[in-house]
């Protein structure tokens, strides 16, 4: 017991992680290096999930795949660290709460809840690779519709809208759809609504989010291409776990800030 | 108490370390433990997973090989007479070997020619007889004799007529299809990719469709030869002194499009001692870039291939400098070589290791004396009078 007390504290040193550090950034240097020169082997990780993707794209090719098992070695030991130094850090907080106002409290706190955010958030992009459902390759056509996966909605791509740059400074893009945006029907559960679905404009229907990966034609009038969007569905319970994390950084950042501002320059 | 930190820190990492040599050892074990079970028909072993651009073959099983397409859609390759799992949707399952082919692009016929399935296979292209007559014989002669049915423009297909041809799989690179097909029940690959496919892709692609028709060793077989080929032009060039510039592109209606460094052309000129000025270009297969940086490259270029061919209008540097006026100073057209696409070219990636050396011949003329060319014309300074007639 007191090995494993001796190990959970030393879990929690900070020479650890200031050599984690060192030793991510040294691996990150090997991942750029191989997502540069063979970026075609990290594409699936987006869509096949972090299991599949490790037994036939990660083993198979550990040059440059073996980074980013390494990547999630040092992340787990990063996030041991982090949970045994705040956890360290908060019980000594909390065995001299009766010195202390709430608020001072509180505000000790601070960095603490920022350290927790993070594991919040490393915890939402494991889950986002583990259990991420992605449906890819999907293509509609004006009039069509396509039902997600369990029924759980039916999406129908109305019609397409576009604006078209119509400038003259950059004259390559005279005529090119700059601002694509395709008219939706969503419906779920009986009800219907219209949404407008462009790039970095998803839609939200029961649980998935869709979004626009492609379309065409690039140019009306231009080649003969069918009007056409490429949608790429995907439902992730990642990111309400790192929408968590990020408000919960901020409310760490804003008592670590009331901190500095109430305590620290009375203490100066 | 710093020491004990130190020391302390040392367990942990030590701890790390072993971790990371356990899960990577686990890695390999299960990398041979799935070697054990790789297909061992016809005597030799096969990859369970092979990775090729941004296609994939996974060999899960005897009966189950999952295909990644080129638009990231997975496809299962289920033996006919074997039962179908539950898992499978049935619209992405193709039964192998298939025996009826429908196909869009000149490469997937010249990819079904490299597999020896051609004559046997295609029901069904998307290019009228009289453009196969003078390099494809056999897609020719198959259309003739009504085996193989022009299914309209790539385009505007009939898709009636291609559901009475009943194929078993069609080819594509146009996702807009999809849709349609689905609705004909009949199983579709998306052979193009977002980025351009690298030299690697390019000389295994083969062996993507090879499941389909259960034909991999004709893929290996092909993957040799263009190997080999590869390696005869390394050997060729390691010694060039001179290391010539190229640029690959062309401009239509003030639209500059060139093949990016990541394109497999972009890559063999690499390989053979020489250098591609695109090479810092990124992306799709015929990208656009800026008029700015076409002109800047063509500055110092001495080789300039052209997509355009002869009966296009690429008849001399004349005639191209006289079709884009923008361009008529870069140095490729001032001094340097020109070539142009001769009408095979595109329909003979069956015979891509001619290629890659007649490419090769193209930059080091020295090193390869007497070559004559078959798939690209050195155009000359300025037209012929029989160019100037059929102009005119």
């Amino acid at each position: 017991m007191r090995i494993l007390a001796r190990f959970w504290k030393a879990l929690g040193s900070m020479n650890l992680t200031i050599l984690l550090c060192l030793l991510l950034a040294a691996d990150v240097v090997w991942g750029y290096a191989a997502i540069r020169w063979r970026t075609a082997l990290f594409i699936p990780l987006n869509d096949l999930g972090l299991f599949a993707w490790m037994q036939t794209y990660g083993r198979h090719n550990l040059t440059y795949t073996g980074w980013f098992f390494a990547l999630l070695v040092l992340l787990a030991l990063l996030a041991l660290n982090t949970a045994s130094c705040t956890l360290e850090r908060v019980r000594h907080v909390l065995a001299a709460r009766s010195s202390l106002s709430v608020v001072r409290l509180a505000v000790k706190l601070g960095p603490h809840v920022m350290h927790a955010a993070v594991l919040v958030i490393l915890l939402g992009y494991l889950a986002s690779y583990l259990y991420t459902e992605v449906v890819v390759g999907t293509v509609l056509l004006p009039g069509r519709s396509y039902t997600l996966p369990g029924d759980a909605g039916v999406i129908t791509f109305v019609e397409f809208r576009h604006e078209v740059y119509q400038g003259s400074r950059l004259k390559v893009f005279q005529g090119e759809v700059i601002r694509p945006e395709a008219a939706m029907m969503l419906s779920a559960k009986g009800r219907q609504r219209e949404a407008i679905l462009g790039f970095n404009q998803p839609v939200r229907l029961n649980g998935y989010s869709i979004h626009l990966s492609d379309f065409a034609p690039k140019k009306p009038g231009g080649m003969r291409l069918n009007k056409r969007i490429d949608l790429h569905i995907r439902k992730d319970p990642g990111v309400v776990l790192y929408l968590t994390g990020i408000g919960m950084f901020c409310l760490g950042l804003g008592l670590y800030m009331l901190d500095w501002r109430m305590y620290r320059e009375v203490r100066q | 108490m710093r020491g004990v930190s130190v020391r302390s820190t040392a367990e942990i990492l030590l701890v790390g370390i072993v971790l990371l040599v356990f899960l990577l050892s686990g890695c390999r074990q299960e990398a041979s433990q799935d070697s054990d079970k790789e297909d061992r028909s016809g005597g030799e072993a096969r990859p369970a997973f092979l990775q090729i651009g941004e296609f994939a073959v996974h060999r899960i099983s005897a009966n189950r090989t999952e295909v990644r397409d080129g638009a990231g859609r997975t496809l299962i390759l289920i033996p006919r007479g074997a039962p179908v799992p539950d898992d499978c949707d049935p619209r992405h399952v193709v039964r192998t070997p298939v025996k009826r082919v429908a196909a869009y692009g000149y490469f997937d016929v010249a990819a079904l020619r490299m597999l020896g399935v051609l004559d046997e296979v295609l029901v069904g292209v998307t290019v009228p007889e009289k453009e196969w007559a003078r390099c494809s014989a056999d897609v020719a002669r198959g259309m003739r004799e009504g085996r193989t049915a022009y299914l309209g423009d790539a385009s505007s297909i009939d898709f009636e007529r291609l559901k009475q041809m009943e194929p078993d799989l069609v080819l594509t690179w146009d996702p807009s299809s999809l849709p349609l097909l689905d609705d004909l029940h009949i199983p579709a690959v998306i052979t193009s990719t977002p980025q351009a496919t690298c030299l690697s892709a390019r000389m295994r692609y083969v062996q993507f469709l090879a499941p389909f028709f259960g034909r991999e060793k004709e893929a290996d077989a092909y993957f040799a030869r263009i190997d080999a080929a590869l390696r005869d032009i390394r050997a060729r060039t390691a010694g060039a002194g001179e290391q010539p510039k190229v640029m690959w592109g062309d401009i239509y209606e003030k639209r500059v499009m060139v093949e990016p460094g990541n394109a497999w052309v972009g890559e063999l000129v690499g390989l053979a001692q020489s250098s591609y000025q695109f090479e810092d270009v990124f992306g799709t297969s015929c990208i656009e870039i800026s008029v700015e940086r076409f002109l800047y490259s063509g500055e110092t270029a001495d080789i300039f291939f052209t997509y355009r061919s002869r009966e296009s209008g690429a008849s001399s540097k004349e005639a191209i400098a006289r079709l884009n006026p923008l361009i008529k100073d870069i140095a490729p057209l001032r001094s340097g070589r020109v070539f142009a696409p001769q009408p095979c070219y595109i329909q003979s990636m069956d015979k891509l290791d001619e290629i890659l050396t007649e490419i090769s011949a193209i930059i080091h003329p020295d090193l390869y004396p007497g070559y004559m060319l078959k798939y690209f014309d050195e155009l000359p300074d300025r037209d012929t009078a029989h160019d100037k007639d059929t102009r005119s």
